[in-house]
This record gives C-alpha cells, sequence and structure tokens, in this order.
C-alpha cells in the first residue's frame, strides 16, 4: 500500500506543482493518476521512487516512510515503465529485462533464464531475446519496458504514460494486457495518463487533478461517470458519460423478455394471440435449438392463415445479439439501438436466446443498478486524510 | 619503388615513430577529454567556457608552442606530442559531451528508475551509449594528429616528416612522395582500426543499426573538423 500524507512539492521558484496531496493506494491495485499537463501527476509518480523529493509531507510504502529508504535500493524494488519504454539501446531485449535482477546481483544465466519468463508473460516471441531495442515496433518496445519494470517482481509498479507514444490500436492492446497481467499478477500499480478513457478502462480507482498539483475526486471509474464531485470533473470526464457508464453495469440485471419468443413451428394465430397478451409489435422466432431466427410484425401474423406455422413466413433479420449473462449494459443498448425493431436478442455462452430488451427494461435495469450502487457510497466515504480508505480526497 | 625497398629499414622505423608521436597524445587527450566532458555534460555551464578555452588553444600556431616549449622540455618528443594533446582535446572533448548528451531522456531516467548509481549508470549505460560519437572524434584527432607529426621535423622530430626535409634538401621527388603515401597508408589503417573496434564494441549498431540521434550527433562530431590547427 502506498500512502500520501499531506505531500508538496514546491520548487524554488514558488511554484506548485502537488499541493497537500492525501491519497491511498491500496496494494494490489491499480490507481490511475489523470488530469492535463501542470496538475502534478507525474510529479506525484515520481516522489514515490525518489526521482523527485516532496518539499512536505511523508509517503509511505506499506507504512514505511521512503525519506528512510537508499534510494538506489528503493527503486530496485519498484518497477518503473516510462514513456517511449525508455530502453537501453546498447543492450539485447534479454538483458534490457534482466536490468535488475543482475543489479540486484543474480548470475547472468539466471537473470536470462527470468528474463525468456518475462517474454513470455508478456507476450514477446522468445526469438527476441537477442535483437536490440531499435529492431522492435513501438508496441513490442512497450511490452519489453513492462517485462523489465517486473523483472525482480517488485510488489510496486509506475507506469508514466506508458502507452502515450504508440498508436491507438497498439494502445488498446497494450491496455489490455495490462488488465490481463494485473489480473495474474496483483502488482500495486500507479499510472500516470492524460488520457481519461484510458484511466476509466485500466483504473480500479482513478484520481484526477487538476493544474495547481490539487486532487479533485478519487473514486472507482464507474463512481466518476455516476458522480463526478464537480464541473471540472464533469467536463474532464467528457461527452456521453451515461452512456460510457453502463460499461460498468452488467447485463444480467436486465430483466428480458420472454414472452415474445416462440418456436417456429408456432402457429400463426397462436403467436398473435401471444403478442397481443404482450401488447408486443415484434415476435422473435427461434428454432427448437433456440437459436434465433428473427422478427415478425404483429401486423404480418394478421394476414397470415391462423394455422400456418411461422417456419415458412418472411422474417427480419435479428441484427447483433449481446451476452446476456456477461456483457454489459452498454452493450445490452448497443445491441437494441442498432436492431431494426428497437429490441435487441440476449443470448447465452451457447447463442442460446434467454429474451429480448427493450428500452422500457434497458431504463429499469439502470434504474435497478443505480439504486443497488447507491448503498455502496457509505462504504466509502469521502474524507481527508484518514488512512484506511480507499476514498481520500484533497481539501 | 627500389629506393624504398632499399630504405624499408629506416622507413618502417620512421612509420612507427610517425605513429608514436601521432597516437600517445590522442590516446592523451582521450584521457583528459573523458573527466572534462563527463564534468560539462553533467553540469551544463562549464561546456560553453571550457570549449572556448579548448577551441582557442586549437588557434595556437605549432611553431609559436615549439619555441616556447624547447626552453623547458627540448628537443625531444615531449615537445612534439603536447602541441598534439592540445590539438586532440580541441576535437575529443566536444565528442565526449555531444556523446553523453546523445543519451536519450528516457533512457537516463529508465537507468536511475531502476536503481543504478551515479557511476554504474555512466559507466554501463551513458558511456557505452556515447562511444559512437567518441570514436568518431578519435578518427579525427587520430588522421589529423598523424599528418601534423612532420611539422615536428622543425625541432628534428617529426616520424616521417624526416622524408620531407631530406628530399627536398637532396632534391629527391621519390622520397618526398613515399613520405606522402606512407602518411596516408598509416591514417588509412588507422582509422580502418578505429572502426572496426567501433564495430566490435557497439555491437547494436550494426547493419541499419544507427539510431536517428546518434547518426545526427555523429554526423555533426565529423562535420566539426576545421581547418588545420594553429595555422598549419
Amino acid at each position: 500500500m502506498i500512502t500520501f500524507d499531506s505531500v508538496t512539492k514546491r520548487y524554488p521558484g514558488g511554484t506548485v506543482a502537488v499541493d497537500e496531496l492525501y491519497l491511498e493506494v491500496p496494494a494490489g491495485q491499480t490507481m490511475v493518476l489523470v488530469g492535463p499537463s501542470g496538475c502534478g501527476k507525474t510529479t506525484s509518480l515520481r516522489m514515490i521512487n525518489r526521482m523527485i523529493d516532496p518539499s512536505g509531507g511523508r509517503i509511505l510504502l506499506d507504512g514505511k516512510d521512503i525519506q528512510q529508504s537508499n534510494p538506489a535500493m528503493l527503486r530496485r524494488g519498484i518497477g518503473y515503465v516510462i514513456q517511449q519504454a525508455g530502453l537501453f539501446p546498447h543492450r539485447t531485449i534479454e538483458d534490457n529485462i534482466a536490468t535488475v535482477p543482475l543489479l540486484t546481483g543474480w548470475s547472468k544465466p539466471k537473470a536470462r533464464e527470468r528474463a525468456r519468463e518475462l517474454m513470455d508473460l508478456v507476450g514477446l516471441d522468445a526469438q527476441m531475446a537477442r535483437r536490440y531495442p531499435h529492431q522492435l515496433s513501438g508496441g513490442q518496445q512497450q511490452r519489453v519496458g513492462v517485462a523489465r519494470a517486473l523483472a525482480a517482481d517488485p510488489p510496486v509498479l509506475l507506469m508514466d504514460e506508458p502507452f502515450s507514444a504508440v498508436d491507438p490500436i497498439v494502445r488498446a492492446s497494450l491496455q489490455d494486457e495490462l488488465l490481463r497481467l494485473q489480473g495474474e499478477l496483483h502488482k500495486t500499480v500507479v499510472l500516470v495518463t492524460h488520457d481519461i478513457e484510458e484511466a476509466i478502462k485500466v483504473g480500479d480507482q482513478v484520481a484526477i487533478f487538476r493544474p495547481g498539483g490539487k486532487l479533485v475526486q478519487v473514486d472507482t471509474p464507474q463512481r466518476l461517470l455516476a458522480a463526478p464531485i464537480d464541473d471540472y470533473v464533469e467536463d474532464f470526464l467528457g461527452f456521453d458519460r451515461g452512456i460510457r457508464r453502463l460499461s460498468f453495469l452488467a447485463a444480467d440485471a436486465l430483466d428480458l423478455e420472454t414472452d415474445t419468443v416462440v418456436r417456429a413451428d408456432t402457429q400463426a394465430a397462436a403467436a398473435l394471440a401471444k403478442a397481443r397478451e404482450a401488447g408486443a409489435q415484434w415476435i422473435l422466432v427461434i428454432d427448437s435449438e433456440r437459436l434465433p431466427q428473427g422478427w415478425i410484425a404483429t401486423g404480418s401474423l394478421e394476414s397470415m392463415p391462423g394455422d400456418a406455422t411461422l417456419a415458412g413466413a418472411g422474417l427480419k433479420r435479428y441484427g447483433h445479439t449481446f451476452r446476456a449473462d456477461t456483457d454489459s449494459l452498454r452493450a445490452a443498448l448497443d445491441a437494441t439501438v442498432l436492431s431494426p425493431t428497437g429490441q435487441a436478442v440476449g443470448v447465452d455462452e451457447a447463442g442460446r436466446v434467454v429474451g429480448v430488451t427493450s428500452y422500457d427494461r434497458l431504463r429499469a435495469a439502470i434504474q435497478r443498478a443505480d439504486e443497488s450502487d447507491q448503498p455502496r457510497q457509505s462504504d466509502q466515504p469521502r474524507q481527508s486524510g484518514q488512512p484506511g480508505q480507499e476514498t481520500v480526497l484533497s481539501s | 619503388m627500389s629506393w624504398a625497398l632499399s630504405n624499408a629499414s629506416m622507413l618502417g622505423h620512421l612509420t612507427g615513430q610517425n605513429a608514436y608521436l601521432a597516437l600517445v597524445p590522442v590516446l592523451i587527450g582521450l584521457l583528459i577529454s573523458l573527466p572534462l566532458g563527463i564534468v560539462s555534460a553533467r553540469w551544463g555551464w562549464l561546456y560553453p567556457p571550457v570549449l572556448t578555452v579548448t577551441s582557442v588553444l586549437y588557434a595556437l600556431p605549432a611553431l609559436a608552442l615549439f619555441v616556447v616549449l624547447i626552453d623547458y622540455t627540448g628537443l625531444t618528443d615531449t615537445t612534439v606530442m603536447i602541441p598534439l594533446v592540445i590539438y586532440s582535446l580541441a576535437v575529443l572533448f566536444p565528442s565526449v559531451v555531444d556523446g553523453l548528451r546523445s543519451v536519450p531522456e528516457p533512457v537516463r531516467q529508465a537507468a536511475v528508475a531502476m536503481g543504478f548509481g551515479t557511476w554504474r549508470r555512466l559507466a554501463t549505460v551513458e558511456l557505452p551509449i556515447a562511444t559512437p560519437i567518441v570514436i568518431a572524434g578519435l578518427r579525427i584527432a587520430c588522421v589529423s594528429s598523424i599528418s601534423l607529426v612532420s611539422v615536428g621535423q622543425l625541432i628534428g622530430t617529426g616520424g616521417l616528416g624526416y622524408l620531407f626535409i631530406d628530399g627536398e634538401q637532396r632534391d629527391f621527388p621519390t622520397e618526398i612522395v613515399v613520405g606522402i603515401v606512407l602518411i596516408v597508408a598509416l591514417a588509412l589503417v588507422t582509422d580502418t582500426v578505429l572502426v572496426l573496434a567501433r564495430r566490435w564494441l557497439t555491437p547494436w549498431q550494426r547493419g541499419a543499426a544507427a539510431t536517428a540521434t546518434t547518426r545526427r550527433a555523429t554526423v555533426r562530431a565529423e562535420l566539426r573538423v576545421r581547418p588545420g590547427p594553429g595555422g598549419i
């Protein structure tokens, strides 16, 4: 756990880079520091491994004041990933990765073996071990940077705008990779970015800073999107936060309609009766395996002979489906918006129909999710400088 | 040609002397430039004044230096080598500083963040990365030093320069031509050795290697060839 206790960084000219920062980074979680340039996020990060020393306050690493530690020793226990990777151009990939193990006195064969393990962990081909950094793409270099930071298995990982120098597609895959790694390794990660989307994607918690080194709000991404503390945070979160927030709400909160789902061997009259009973405009036709076939309008059912089955009827394509058990409400909403009938098909693992959405059902699900989210507020009270709480705010 | 063959032993001796008189001063220049460059790269404000001093020294005519030095060191190798040390310094000192400055900032910061101490970082990260640029400076210093040695013949210690004076006095152009050819050959051999040394010391730069920054800085160092020092 990393604790910032009233940490201030003031430069000789009087510029305040970080102003009275209280922040707790719980062990095993990813804390993202985000804000515009000049907000003190990078300074805060670099104070953790003493690349910058604070002018006031204390930083505790697992309860121990880092000012008491020898900087070089402290740093060998803290992984550091820098923008543009910062690989040593004169060392091979494996020797780059083995840097900290070699510094701490491992034998060369053991350190190289560890390097190979890490290359595998971050998804780098073993053939690259003997290459030099300039022979790798930007994305591959950044993977090496992550592997190098993890080599000595430090409990803490600092990442300074790690993905900002690569193109958006590579960035997205590196972010996914980080999430996967973090799922396996549970490091205490502090990541700095100016990209709020990245913060929301990779952070367990996000700390939003404002110019002048002020921390404005710390919360889970979901809580931030639902309840920004002020206009600054709301502006910073940007457009369509209401929709983006749905990414964090599970589609299993949806109460899916099942009455308007009928098998293809049903007779038209029976289907029509069901539709009228449910007051539905559209009926979803499924096969005997419960796989979706398509939509039929109640109007079409009326014009069909009552004893005809739906098997031969002309069906409207059912469009995108979503996983009712694992997708988010955002996926369900998206499928609904894209559907020609304004209703989307929720399926299970095998693609079998679970039920269908409607805008009313989506609204009800969002409401339910919000209500169930409310009580959690009291679990995470916002207060200043009290250790033991996840959410701590500066004044 | 037959003259050269019949005097092979004398020519070999002169070539060896020329190499010794030229390269020892470059080595000494490098040994002075390294600490001076390291200090100037670290405390940037030192660089302009030190550079001014080394550049002004470069402008001192060798002849004038000989006149002054003879009083102290006499008609010896040392008197010939001291000006050459000074000239090497003018080329090598900025090369060392440029080389150290070519270390990309993220690389330097990463080294700090990994827990390298100052000296270890210098020895295992910064100096290796500076090597190509320092060697580019060494190539210029060596080649110009090899040709400058002949000026030492003014005080009787000029390596292959002996052949020029002797050829002139005896009105025997072959000797002069052989002297020029041997100086050029010595310069080429030295340069080749340095290129091989660079390839061996900087395996990461092989092939399409040199990164843009290093290449730019190397070109800068090579462009710093000036008209001969001290009005020669």
